[in-house]
Parts: C-alpha cells; sequence; structure tokens
C-alpha cells in the first residue's frame, strides 16, 4: 500500500473566501505534495463535474452563501469526488448537515493545520475496499470476518474497541491520524477532549500489537498531529 | 394643564365622575317616583273605601258621620257633602258637585275651587257615588300637603345632586393628579437608568397596588439585568485574560527565536509558540461550543436515549486512563434509564465530569460512577475521593472560567463543568456539586416536574 502517484496530478479545489486562511491551506498542502488551486464554488463544481478535482475543501459559507446547496447537486448528479466541509458552525447538528449534503468530512474552524492534513489525506487515499476481508501491514494480520488478529502464528487477543481502533489504522497506513479522528471514528464522539484518553487507549494497543522487545512501536506519534501506523516497518 | 387634561387617568376619573352622577340621578329619581305613587295610592284607597262603606246609611247617619269626619279627622277626610238627584247640595262642606264621573271611584281635580273663597284653587281627588235613594255622595281630600311634600322632596334631591357632583370631580382630580404623578416619577426614574444609571430602582409603596407590582416587576429585571452584566464583565475579563497569556507567551518565543543565529532555537521556539496556540485554540473552540449549547437552536436530535449505556460506554472509554493513574474505577448501573435527549450532548456533558474526577483524584484514589432513577428522576452520579472543593469556592465552579486554586496546575479551557450545566439545562437538568467527604461528587439530575 504505497503512496497513489496518479492522484496526485489532479488538483484538490478549495473554496474559501477568506484570502488569508485560504492561502495558508494551500501552503501546507502543497507543501505535502498535492497541487492545489483556490476557487469559487461554481468553478469547484465544474472541475469535479469533468473528473478534474482530486477533491474539494469546501468553506460552508462562501460570501453569505451557502455551499451545501451546490454539494447537494453535484451528489444528485452523481459526481463522486470526496469532499471536506470546512465551517465555522459547529453544533453537531449543523455537522450532521453538512455529512448529509454529501460531505465526506466535518471539521470546524479553528482548526489545526495538522488536522487538515490529516484529514485530506484520508480522504484522498480512502479505498473502494469495503469487501476486503483481510487487512495486513508487515507480519500484522486482521481478519474481518473471523474477528482475529494474528501476528505472524501468535494470536492477539483485543478487546472490541481495540479491534475497532487497530482496524482504523490498518486501513489507514502510513498516514497521519488525529485524536479528533479517532474520536469520531472509533468511538463516535463528537466533542473535544481535555484528557489523553485516547493516548492511553493507544498505548494499551501497542503492549499488545507490538513484538516484544521490539526497539519501536507499530504506531508511532506524530508530534503536533497524532499517530501514524509505520507500514514500513 | 392642557396635557393634565390629556392624561388617561384624568379621562377615567372624568368618566367616573359622569357615571356616578348618572346612577345618582336614576336612584334619586326612583325613589322620588316610588314616594309619590305610594302617597296617591293610599289617598285613593281611603277615599274610595270610605265611600263605600258610607252609601248604604241613612240620610241621617251620614249626616252626622261627616260633621265627625269632618271636625275630627281632618287629616284624612277634607271635603264631604250630600248632593239632591237634582244636584243640589243637601249638607256637607261642599256647594257644588265637582266635574267626577260618579262611579265610586277616585278621580284627580287639577284646580278645585276652595269653597267661600272667590278663587283659591287646590289640587284635590274626590270619589263621587250614588245611592240607593238618587243622592249623590261625595267625598274629598285636597292635595295641598302632598304636593307641597312631592315639591320638598324634588328640591331636597336636586340640591344633593349638586356636591356630590363637584366631590364626585373633586376626588377624580385627587387620584388622577396622584397616578400621573407616581407615572411621571417612574418615567423619570427609567429615563435616568436608560441614561446609565444602573444603580437606580423603581419607588415601591409598603402597601403595593397595581403600579407597585409592576415597579417591582421591573425592579427584578433591572437586578437581572446587572448581574448578567457583571457576569458578562466577568466572563469577557476572563476571556481576555486566557486568551492574552498564551498570546503574550507566543509573542516573546517567537521574538527570542528570531533574534537566535541558530536555526533550531527559532524551530524550538517555533514549536513552543504552536502549542501556546493550541491552548488558546482550546479556549475559542470552547467558548464557541458553549456559545452553541446556550444560545444555539435547540437540538433537533432530542430522541429516546438510555444514559446506563451512555454511561457504559464511557466508563470503557475511560478506565485505561484510570487504571494507568492507578485509580480504582467504578460503574454502578442496575437497568436502563430512559430519557428525551441528545445523546452526543450528554456524553459530552458525563464525560466533562468523568475527565475531571480523574484529573483531581491522586494515585490509588476511587472514581464512581452509578446511574439510578430516584423517585421518577433520573441520576447521574460522578464522584471521586480527590481534593474536592473548597467551601468558599462551590458555588463559583460553574462559571466561565474559574479554575480551582488547585485546578491551575491541571490544564483545561476552564470551561468543561459550564458546558456540562448549559448541557444539564438544556435537558432540564440540574448539575449540583456536593462533599463527598473527602472529594467531590457531581450530581446531574432530571427537575422534578411542577
Amino acid at each position: 500500500m504505497t503512496k497513489v502517484t496518479s492522484i496526485a496530478r489532479q488538483t484538490i479545489l478549495l473554496v474559501e473566501d477568506e484570502k488569508d486562511l485560504a492561502n495558508e491551506i494551500k501552503l501546507e498542502l502543497e507543501r505535502l505534495g498535492h497541487r492545489v488551486r483556490v476557487a469559487s464554488v461554481a468553478e469547484a463544481a465544474d472541475a469535479a463535474r469533468v473528473g478534474d478535482a482530486a477533491m474539494l475543501i469546501m468553506d460552508r459559507m462562501v460570501h453569505g452563501e451557502d455551499s451545501l446547496k451546490t454539494l447537494e447537486v453535484l451528489r444528485k448528479e452523481r459526481v463522486k469526488v470526496p469532499v471536506l466541509v470546512i465551517s465555522a458552525l459547529g453544533s453537531i447538528d449543523e455537522r450532521v448537515r453538512g455529512l448529509k449534503a454529501g460531505g465526506d468530512d466535518y471539521l470546524t474552524k479553528p482548526f489545526a493545520m495538522a488536522e487538515l492534513a490529516a484529514r485530506v489525506e484520508a480522504l484522498m487515499r480512502r479505498l473502494d475496499d469495503v469487501r476486503t476481508t483481510k487487512l495486513r501491514v508487515g507480519e500484522l494480520e486482521m481478519d474481518l470476518i473471523e474477528h482475529t488478529v494474528h501476528r505472524g502464528d501468535t494470536r492477539i487477543d483485543l478487546l472490541p474497541r481495540e479491534f475497532k481502533l487497530l482496524e482504523y489504522f490498518l486501513r489507514h497506513p502510513g498516514q497521519v491520524i488525529t485524536r479528533a479522528m479517532l474520536l469520531e471514528d472509533v468511538w463516535q464522539y463528537h466533542f473535544s477532549l481535555e484528557t489523553n484518553v485516547v493516548d492511553v487507549h493507544i498505548s494499551n494497543l501497542r503492549k499488545k500489537i507490538d513484538p516484544r522487545g521490539a526497539p519501536s512501536s507499530l504506531i508511532v506519534n506524530i508530534r503536533g498531529a497524532g499517530f501514524m501506523l509505520d507500514d514500513d516497518a | 394643564m392642557l396635557e393634565f387634561l390629556r392624561s388617561s387617568a384624568v379621562r377615567v376619573a372624568l368618566a367616573v365622575g359622569v357615571a356616578t352622577i348618572v346612577a345618582t340621578t336614576a336612584i334619586f329619581g326612583l325613589v322620588y317616583l316610588q314616594i309619590r305613587a305610594a302617597d296617591e295610592k293610599s289617598n285613593r284607597l281611603i277615599l274610595e273605601d270610605e265611600a263605600a262603606k258610607s252609601v248604604n246609611h241613612t240620610v241621617d247617619e251620614l249626616r252626622y258621620a261627616f260633621e265627625i269626619r269632618l271636625t275630627h279627622d281632618l287629616r284624612r277626610l277634607d271635603y264631604a257633602a250630600l248632593f239632591a238627584a237634582d244636584g243640589k247640595v243637601m249638607f256637607g262642606n261642599i256647594d257644588e258637585l265637582p266635574p267626577v264621573a260618579l262611579d265610586g271611584k277616585s278621580h284627580f281635580v287639577a284646580a278645585f275651587r276652595v269653597p267661600g273663597s272667590e278663587n283659591r284653587v287646590q289640587p284635590a281627588i274626590f270619589v263621587a257615588r250614588p245611592r240607593p235613594d238618587g243622592s249623590i255622595m261625595l267625598l274629598g281630600r285636597s292635595l295641598l300637603e302632598t304636593f307641597a311634600f312631592r315639591r320638598t322632596v324634588l328640591t331636597a334631591l336636586a340640591t344633593g345632586l349638586a356636591p356630590m357632583l363637584l366631590l364626585t370631580l373633586a376626588i377624580g382630580a385627587f387620584f388622577a393628579r396622584r397616578a400621573s404623578r407616581r407615572l411621571t416619577a417612574i418615567h423619570d426614574t427609567i429615563a435616568q437608568i436608560m441614561k446609565g444609571d444602573m444603580h437606580l430602582r423603581l419607588p415601591v409603596r409598603a402597601t403595593p397596588d397595581a403600579i407597585d407590582t409592576i415597579s417591582r416587576d421591573v425592579n427584578l429585571m433591572l437586578d437581572e439585568i446587572m448581574r448578567l452584566l457583571v457576569q458578562i464583565k466577568g466572563v469577557s475579563d476572563n476571556i481576555a485574560h486566557d486568551l492574552r497569556t498564551p498570546l503574550a507567551v507566543v509573542h516573546a518565543q517567537l521574538e527570542r527565536g528570531l533574534e537566535s543565529p541558530e536555526s533550531d532555537e527559532l524551530r524550538g521556539a517555533a514549536r513552543q509558540a504552536l502549542g501556546h496556540i493550541d491552548k488558546a485554540m482550546l479556549t475559542v473552540a470552547a467558548l464557541l461550543r458553549l456559545a452553541d449549547v446556550e444560545y444555539g437552536p435547540k437540538s433537533s436530535k432530542f430522541q429516546t436515549i438510555d444514559l446506563s449505556a451512555i454511561c457504559a460506554d464511557l466508563f470503557e472509554f475511560f478506565e485505561p486512563l484510570a487504571t494507568s493513574k492507578s485509580i480504582n474505577m467504578t460503574l454502578e448501573v442496575r437497568s436502563p434509564v430512559q430519557i428525551q435527549g441528545d445523546g452526543d450532548l450528554i456524553r459530552e456533558a458525563v464525560s466533562n465530569l468523568i475527565g475531571n474526577a480523574l484529573k483531581f483524584t491522586p494515585e490509588n484514589g476511587t472514581v464512581r460512577v452509578s446511574v439510578t432513577q430516584e423517585d421518577g428522576r433520573p441520576v447521574i452520579r460522578v464522584s471521586d475521593n480527590g481534593i474536592g472543593v473548597e467551601p468558599a469556592e462551590r458555588d463559583k465552579i460553574f462559571q466561565r472560567f474559574y479554575r480551582t486554586a488547585s485546578g491551575h496546575r491541571v490544564p483545561g479551557s476552564g470551561l468543561g463543568l459550564s458546558i456540562a450545566a448549559a448541557i444539564a439545562n438544556l435537558h432540564d437538568f440540574d448539575l449540583r456539586f456536593e462533599d463527598n467527604r473527602p472529594g467531590a461528587l457531581f450530581e446531574m439530575s432530571g427537575r422534578r416536574r411542577p
């Protein structure tokens, strides 16, 4: 599961009317090797229709207009481009509305660039492998049907939540996973926590999946962002 | 003065005055008419009765009776006479038959000439009745006194009306002036309050009437506005403080980094600066979240949720953290406790409580989470045996940004309990602190339905 290079030629279209923020997002994503173009809602929609967009990043309100309407139209036309909605409206209702309109992920301002970058990576590399029954990284193998995990020949017993946590990492190998992403996708908690509970869960998981005496963990800390499953291990 | 006349109080006073006068006049008129009718009726009955009784007496008996009556019973009978069939008077004190029907009924004669005088006339009533022998008996009564009495009553009533009218108007004007003076006072006070003198209050008397009741309500409203103003001021002070500190630190760190020739040092400064900016962003995010819960549109996601399931889920989530801190965490859940609510919000509130408990409980301490149904009310309790809250600080912990003296060492936005309280309130729940002796006990319970 190496980096998908074909997508890199396509462009991320960024719909954001706050110029400074748009510029920062553009610079950050370009630094990570993406091509980014700041566009109007209509331009972004047109690019998505002809398949020129790797993904759309849309502010919910652009020049006082709700861009979710355009997104709904795109989804009705069966345009499948990944869409990340960013918004100053943070209530859970708003988030649900954004996802219902066809957004694949929803991020509330203010956010850290690392958070945005992690989400963009996750969306760009989302694989249509829902039917996959086995996930593997190095020696670690997860059987989704049998609900078992093996490292080599050794069976590893995981609690249901630990299983879900590991599954999430295995589905996003080599990608930065933020704590907020884990809270939202593994626990379905849509609020920020002021404790390091997630780190404790990760460290418990590490103890189970890492071989005894291994020099470094399979799940590494990414400073200022979160964690990553090291797929070269 | 014109303004005074135009005031609604004066108009009400005038209307009441007119109504009083009309009512009084009507009552007086009725009394007068009743008196008059009763007097006249009794006179007529007496005459008719006398005539009926006397009609079968002999002439001599009649003559004797007339004399007795006219001389001894002046009050009831003024005139009595017997006339022959041809109209000539036989005896009595009237010479001439007055123009009345001979039917034994009383008849009113407006101007009856007084016998023995040239042209003195009086009002009177007469009864004329033919006797079996053809002669005609006449009885009569002068109405001079009756009429005089009526005039007296009428005059008395009429003269009574004038002072009545004046008195009513005077009382009306007095109350109108007093009411308008009070309203003016209220108006002036409100004008001053609006100019910014928020400490003024409307006057309220010891024995309150309708105006006082409203004044009191307005005063309570002013108290509430004052309280909110103070609170807003406190909050904005806190926001300013909580944001200024990390911003100032960031500023200093970046400056220091730029002045150093080493790029490693710059990198280190930038990294530290990012940490502080994260802290500021945490505060901003928590503030926005709080505003969203408190003032945002009520969540449309209210549905039947199970508090027991939510707390069990959170327990599972937090337990590894408790274990890593060697804290004994227990969960007491007996059966599903269902409420109407927003599961995501309740999860957030309870996670704030559990997170707090774990934060302030030392190693080898205990944190208990329980969900019960008491008197039909759902109750969630999160308790610990940690450092607890000083008595002086207990009513402040739900305030925005408040951190206990010991809590300042622990990272956080200081908004967790405020958010939990706002979420509880949104669900008609109360969030209370109680002393766990030692430690803290937070109880989130459904409000009793009034």
